[in-house]
């Protein structure tokens, strides 16, 4: 459910079905919410296990969490998308901040980054995986935002809350890490 | 999906603002209490005061129609959706779910209420706060009871 236009707006299906569904459970219709929460938590799982791939499942809790608790403030149904990408976002930085050890990210999840990744495809090496699990937690989040979620810089750096030249030089050395390691 | 139906739960009771919300452990295995916990019609008045009956046809389904009839004879319909481990049952007053998961020989099991309307929100967080956890936690003493006795 990936996007590719820069300000992150999405009009596949499954996010129009979810803004019906979105205001029948602020109305409290438990069956409405169930169906969203199945919609949603394969989209939340994608954003959280690259950037916490220790504690991922809890990271999807926590997201899911977050995301049903703050439900019926959302004023724009149609937002809930993005709306679900913030929350998930941080909450899953948090997530993998809590974990000291840093490991490596799945190697599927890590092939989506498709920008880094389109050179060769298949399995990653496990230098590659290796230099993943070193990149601080903020830059596997921008990778995310930028590669996955094909976010613009401004986008990105909002919904990390740093300014835009931070997102720029956190991107720039995730890419020249991850190319460095690529390359050998 | 999280394959979790108890963490499931748990996210629709924080969406619903749940009044009532518990799980524990049950030292029994998951079949036996899933069998009763899903066994709706006939264990759900044993399970709920003031409940006399709960009509309800057998079976799993994504959304069937049930009729809860109360000691005093006041009658409500509801929707319900049943499947392994997952049970969400709703009317236009109130929800309630269950939901159950095998955990090293046992089950970890679930159980929440709430109500709907906004109106009743103030009265949901007081029951919350007095009775809420208490009745949860006898609820769930009963399915073990029960499903122990089966």
């Amino acid at each position: 459910m990936g996007d590719s236009t820069g300000d992150g707006t999405n009009d596949e299906e499954p996010w129009d079905a979810a803004a019906a569904l979105v205001r029948a459970a602020q109305d409290g219709d438990a069956l409405a919410m169930d169906d969203l929460l199945a919609l949603v938590t394969p989209y939340v799982t994608r954003l959280c296990r690259p950037i916490a791939p220790v504690d991922w499942a809890d990271a999807v809790q926590e997201s899911l969490l977050a995301v049903f608790r703050g439900l019926r403030g959302l004023r724009d149904p149609q937002a809930f998308y993005g709306w679900v990408r913030t929350v998930t976002v941080r909450e899953a930085v948090r997530q993998a901040r809590r974990t000291e050890v840093e490991q490596a990210a799945d190697p599927d999840d890590v092939a989506r980054l498709a920008g880094l990744l389109s050179d060769d495809g298949g399995e990653l090496s496990a230098q590659v995986r290796d230099v993943l699990s070193r990149l601080p937690v903020q830059h596997r989040a921008v990778l995310v935002l930028r590669e996955l979620e094909g976010l613009d810089e401004r986008s990105a750096a909002e919904l990390l809350q740093v300014a835009p030249g931070t997102v720029k030089s956190r991107l720039h050395r995730a890419r020249s890490s991850f190319r460095k390691a690529w390359s050998r | 999906m999280s394959s979790d139906p108890v963490a499931r739960l748990r996210v629709v009771a924080t969406g619903l603002r749940a009044a009532m919300y518990a799980e524990e452990r049950i030292d029994l295995p998951y079949d036996r209490v899933w069998g009763i916990a899903a066994d709706l019609e006939r264990e759900l008045p044993h399970l709920v005061p003031f409940l006399r009956e709960f009509r309800v046809p057998p079976g799993d389904s994504d959304r069937k129609a049930a009729l809860a009839v109360g000691t005093l004879g006041v009658r409500e319909t509801f929707e319900v959706r049943l499947a392994p481990g997952w049970c969400l049952m709703q009317s236009r007053l109130v929800v309630g779910g269950m939901a159950a998961v095998a955990e090293d020989g046992g089950t970890r099991f679930a159980v929440l209420a709430a109500t709907r309307p906004a109106i009743l929100q103030p009265v949901q967080w007081m029951y919350g706060g007095l009775l809420g956890e208490r009745r949860s936690r006898a609820f769930i003493r009963t399915i073990a009871q029960r499903a122990a006795l089966r």
